[in-house]
């Protein structure tokens, strides 16, 4: 419990977390709007207004997970510290993953709500308040294992905002086994959001096991 | 000079991360034409495609990644901390010890990444092009060179762009994010020509109209004029990062 308070210590006192947050809260608020300003003008850009701008949005939770997670390994090797003050890995790695999403929780839950609740999708908030804390989750996995901010940015955004919409295009089938379809579609790419967040975590609790610091 | 450039072009090729951007540039569109090929000639043998000028054209405006990535790990590549024995150490520290006049150096880094961006566009545009011809060769039109020029150019400008909001930033993460997502299948800039627009006058939007006829956008901008607003977009951010950079402390 002592661990994951102070994990949860070292995340709230990151400035660059923070700038996080409020840009993808201001990101957010302008891309609802626009969506409702379109709809407005008459034209519908085809998908669910309610989730649509999370679609965006969850860029910001991806790059939320990959800081908080590259923040051990970048500047002075912070990783080297903590790991003399919590020796036992497979503890560090799971009280980081419970910080990151006790953190995330209360930023996803708002964000969810801007989106949703002005296009009347109540009830989809507590789905995509879920949904973005798994993705941070995956962002942090995902960063654990390659250790640098900018290249696990360029490889989430990469899988996230190109090879997905692109590989949905050509098979409608693959949806469903791609972690970000839940967030325009929760019933249907959930599991795979699951599947995709737990086998990150597993394969990042590995990673810190077996590698060097 | 030229041995500056040349330095710059070492650095800039020496990075992992310029590498990523070099190889997923290149592959990014000639890899759709190929996937894409069955659609296009259903498409085309239903009539539901009709304009066929666009055909291989339209597909270079995807594989933006690559420009993207160079222009920023160019600048962001030197801000980062050298190691985890002198963390307060920055490479730009060095840069700027043998080359002390900020706006040469400056010239020789953006001549260097216009330079690597404007080959790999060119690679990338004629190994599209040339595979559009070979796959539905009696439906596509050869494009006029000046439409393929265009498009080089287009992506030479993304790339700058990447680099003046890097230089303004000194962070890569903020503008891979920005305009990773803005090059997304349903772009925010297109979102916001929905909303006004004034959005048709956006760099990527306004930009995508030097080579590409059929765009879904409220104002059509002739091809020139369209040239003209990236580069004024872009020659402003660039003006704005050269003042920072010449004026802040490393």
């Amino acid at each position: 419990m002592n661990t994951v308070r102070a994990e949860l210590r070292k995340l709230l006192t990151l400035p660059s977390l923070r700038l996080t947050v409020l840009l993808t809260w201001t990101a957010n608020l302008m891309v609802t709007y626009a969506y409702a300003a379109a709809e407005s003008r008459g034209e519908s850009i085809g998908d669910n207004a309610a989730l649509a701008p999370l679609g965006y949005t969850q860029a910001g939770f991806l790059v939320l997970g990959v800081l908080a997670a590259a923040s051990e390994y970048q500047e002075g090797g912070q990783i080297r510290t903590t790991l003399l003050a919590m020796p036992r890995r497979r503890h560090l790695q799971a009280a980081k993953a419970l910080a990151l999403a006790a953190l995330t929780l209360p930023v996803a839950a708002a964000t969810a709500a801007t989106s949703t609740l002005p296009a009347d999708g109540a009830t989809w908030t507590p789905a995509a308040t879920a949904y973005l804390t798994l993705t941070t989750l995956l962002g942090a996995a995902v960063a654990g294992v390659v250790r640098r901010a900018v290249p696990a940015v360029v490889l989430l955004l990469g899988l996230y905002f190109i090879a997905g919409p692109l590989l949905r295009a050509r098979s409608a089938a693959s949806a469903s086994y791609l972690p970000d379809t839940a967030a325009l579609d929760p019933s249907r790419g959930a599991t795979a959001s699951i599947i995709w967040t737990l086998s990150a975590l597993t394969l990042a609790a590995l990673s810190l096991h077996r590698r060097d610091a | 000079m030229v041995s500056l450039v040349r330095a710059e072009l070492r650095k800039l090729l020496g990075l992992p991360t310029a590498w990523i951007g070099l190889v997923l540039g290149t592959l990014t569109a000639p890899v759709i034409v190929l996937l894409n090929a069955p659609y296009t000639r259903r498409a085309i043998a239903a009539g539901t495609l009709t304009d066929t000028t666009d055909l291989g054209l339209r597909d270079l405006g995807i594989g933006l990644i690559g420009p993207m990535i160079l222009g920023v790990i160019v600048v962001s590549s030197e801000y980062t901390s050298t190691g985890p024995d002198a963390p307060g150490a920055r490479q730009l520290t060095t840069t700027l010890t043998a080359v002390p006049s900020r706006r040469r150096l400056l010239a020789a880094k953006t001549t260097a990444l216009i330079l690597v961006v404007a080959a790999q566009a060119a690679v990338t545009a004629a190994a599209t092009l040339t595979l559009t011809q070979v796959l539905h060769g009696e439906h596509a039109p050869t494009p006029a060179p000046a439409r393929v020029a265009a498009a080089i150019l287009y992506w030479t400008l993304t790339a700058l762009l990447a680099y003046a909001i890097t230089l303004i930033t000194r962070n890569g993460i903020v503008p891979l994010t920005l305009l990773i997502i803005n090059s997304s299948v349903v772009s925010v800039s297109y979102l916001l020509t929905k909303v006004t627009d004034l959005a048709a006058y956006l760099p990527d939007i306004a930009g995508a109209q030097m080579f590409i006829r059929s765009a879904d956008v409220p104002v059509e901008i002739a091809p020139l004029t369209a040239g003209l607003v990236m580069t004024a977009w872009v020659v402003a951010l660039l003006a704005v990062g050269a003042v920072l950079f010449h004026r802040r402390d490393v």
